[in-house]
């Protein structure tokens, strides 16, 4: 077969077809957009310019993902404005704020959680978000799929996502409060998906070196048990997901990371004994979309935080309750207190070996 | 090669009609069909997609060079185009991969085929158009309080007011549906949180879903939460807390 080149018009929208009868199951539930989707972001890897909405402000930034084998990279980079970045490699995961001349470190338990393993929706959590749409719609010049997650309570946000048919790849995303207003809202005005992106690609931009690093302090070693705690109650759908101690820069002992999840939103609580030179933190707050709200109770520190309306950080914040040790809550969440022992040995084993070491002013 | 399989010369030549809208309709579908389960036509597809990332390589897609022209190399025995090809057949959104594909292509044409140009407005890569809908976000009710969690330092809770209703935007240009609500801008919320909080969106964006995780991360990264940014003065003194060199 040979080549005519007086056709090469024609070939852009063959090759389009092509894709579309390749790659695509016509008339797919929802759902099944939902997790093929799901599967392109914790799959594939891609690099994308979109523009972000969120409080009457608009901003280009960059995201660059790259999943290789079991290693996920991850860099997030504000074009605009002072140019912050996220970048996470490995376990690490790090944050450049050149606006405040400060670089945020943090490191992963070393048997967390392959990033995007989890949540996943199961059918339960129909009880709490309907799945709406799969009708084609044209976006950007690309056949997408509109498929919109809404939520049956005001505990949780809902998603409106246009999914490209060829790719699975969300190209616009919605975030919507309980009466469908849209909070905030990703556009993608280009994405690329390479086989392979280089590791020069997730350095940053910006040389830090002058400025002031917070890192998780790798000397810390707690003999002490820390008790369990736990939420009494959860708002509909949530259960807990994972648990673990955590070291986190600033604290001089590890904090109990509880993460709850209703397969879509997930929300983590964060205990921390409360120091005695500070002045506690309680109410909300709000960073970006997400909510959290602090409480102190039993001389400690509890902040809930997540992509959830202020109510729900509320709620599980001040359910939040140590549990005596001999007779630990189960819920069947099959995460017993042996689990959260070792994670927490792990977690400080993994930080006492952590290669930088920052020195102690 | 049995019956069922095309020789590789025979899946490239395809593979190039293809892209160059040689094949029907009927045709392209068998190819669809043939990609499911042919490997070697996958690894075929994913090279012309790859060539297309090379031509991007404007946008910060810096592949390596190495592969680059290993790619071009296997794809050498193509036909060459014609110098309008790329700009031709580049829809008018993807303007810049053009200029990216020129500048490749000023070296790399005589190795370039016919695919290329297909590749550029087609393949695995996306070229949208940008479109101006976003000035439609904004702010169309009064937002909610925010309330800013307290320094560590300071102690105190700040509550940042409402702001007066923000005037009804002029109906968005793009047909969308939907109201656009938008919470506080951050000029109001200018006190910033401790960098706890930050430590706390970090550490959760490690559990959250790719969706969410990406919501959460951009209330740390966008600068619409300009004020969140965890500031040196709240930092804690005590332990961690370093400067570099």
């Amino acid at each position: 077969m040979h080549i005519d080149r007086s056709s090469s018009l024609r070939g852009v929208r063959v090759a389009a077809l092509l894709l579309l009868t390749a790659g695509v199951a016509v008339g797919a539930e929802p759902r099944e957009w939902l997790e093929r989707m799901n599967k392109a972001l914790t799959t594939r890897n891609y690099i994308g310019v979109f523009t972000h909405n969120h409080g009457g402000r608009v901003e280009t930034l960059r995201i660059i993902d790259r999943v290789r084998g079991g290693d996920v990279s991850e860099r997030l980079l504000s074009l605009d404005g002072p140019g912050r970045e996220f970048i996470r490699e490995g376990d690490e995961v790090t944050c450049y704020f050149p606006d405040k001349r400060t670089v945020l470190v943090e490191r992963r338990a070393p048997d967390g959680p392959l990033l995007g393993a989890l949540p996943a929706l199961d059918e339960s959590d129909s009880n709490v978000y309907q799945i709406k749409g799969g009708e084609r719609e044209r976006l950007l010049g690309r056949t997408t799929r509109l498929v919109a997650l809404e939520p049956r309570d005001e505990y949780r946000y809902g998603y409106r996502l246009w999914i490209d048919e060829q790719t699975s790849m969300p190209l616009k995303t919605q975030l919507c409060g309980s009466s469908g207003e849209v909070i905030e809202q990703i556009v993608f005005s280009n994405i690329d998906l390479p086989e392979r992106i280089p590791d020069s690609m997730f350095k940053p931009q910006l040389d830090a070196s002058n400025y002031r690093w917070l890192r998780p302090d790798p000397q810390l070693v707690s003999n002490a048990t820390p008790a369990l705690w736990e939420a009494m109650r959860l708002p509909p759908g949530f259960r807990m997901s994972n648990r673990s101690a955590q070291t986190l820069p600033g604290s001089s002992e590890p904090a109990t990371h509880i993460v709850y999840t209703d397969g879509v939103a997930s929300v983590s609580v964060f205990v921390e004994p409360r120091k005695a030179n500070s002045a506690p933190a309680e109410g909300p707050a709000r960073v970006g979309s997400s909510s959290a709200f602090s409480t102190v109770v039993d001389g400690h520190q509890i902040t809930a935080v997540g992509e959830v309306p202020p109510n729900t950080v509320q709620f599980i914040a001040t359910q939040v309750k140590a549990m005596p040790r001999s007779a630990p809550a189960q819920q069947g969440l099959g995460l017993g207190p042996s689990v959260s022992s070792s994670k927490a040995e792990a977690a400080q084993q993994g930080l006492g070996l952590a290669p930088s070491a920052p020195r102690r002013k | 090669m049995n019956d069922e399989r095309p020789s590789s010369h025979e899946r490239d030549s395809q593979l190039s009609a293809m892209f160059d809208g040689e094949l029907s309709a009927a045709e392209c579908e068998l190819i669809a069909r043939r990609l499911t389960r042919d490997e070697a036509l996958r690894a075929q597809w994913s090279r012309y997609s790859l060539i297309g990332a090379a031509l991007r390589a404007e946008r910060g897609v810096k592949l390596d060079d190495r592969v680059a022209r290993k790619v071009m190399a296997q794809i050498a025995q193509e036909d060459t185009y014609g110098d309008s090809a790329v700009t031709a057949t580049a829809p008018a959104a993807a303007q810049s991969a053009a200029r990216a594909a020129d500048r490749w292509m000023r070296f790399a044409r005589p190795v370039f085929g016919a695919g290329i140009a297909a590749t550029v407005a087609a393949a695995s890569i996306l070229f949208l158009r940008n479109q101006g809908e976003t000035p439609a976000m904004v702010a169309a009710n009064p937002a909610p309080a925010t309330v800013i969690l307290a320094s560590e330092t300071t102690g105190s809770t700040t509550v940042a007011q409402n702001s007066p209703p923000a005037a009804r935007p002029t109906a968005p240009s793009t047909g969308e549906p939907d109201r656009y609500s938008t919470p506080a801008p951050s000029s109001q919320t200018s006190i910033a949180p401790p960098a706890r909080l930050a430590n706390y969106v970090v550490a959760h964006s490690e559990y959250s879903s790719p969706l969410s995780r990406r919501m959460a991360l951009l209330g740390l990264v966008a600068s619409d939460s300009a004020g969140d940014a965890p500031a040196p003065e709240t930092a804690p003194s005590g332990t961690g807390t370093n400067d570099a060199h």
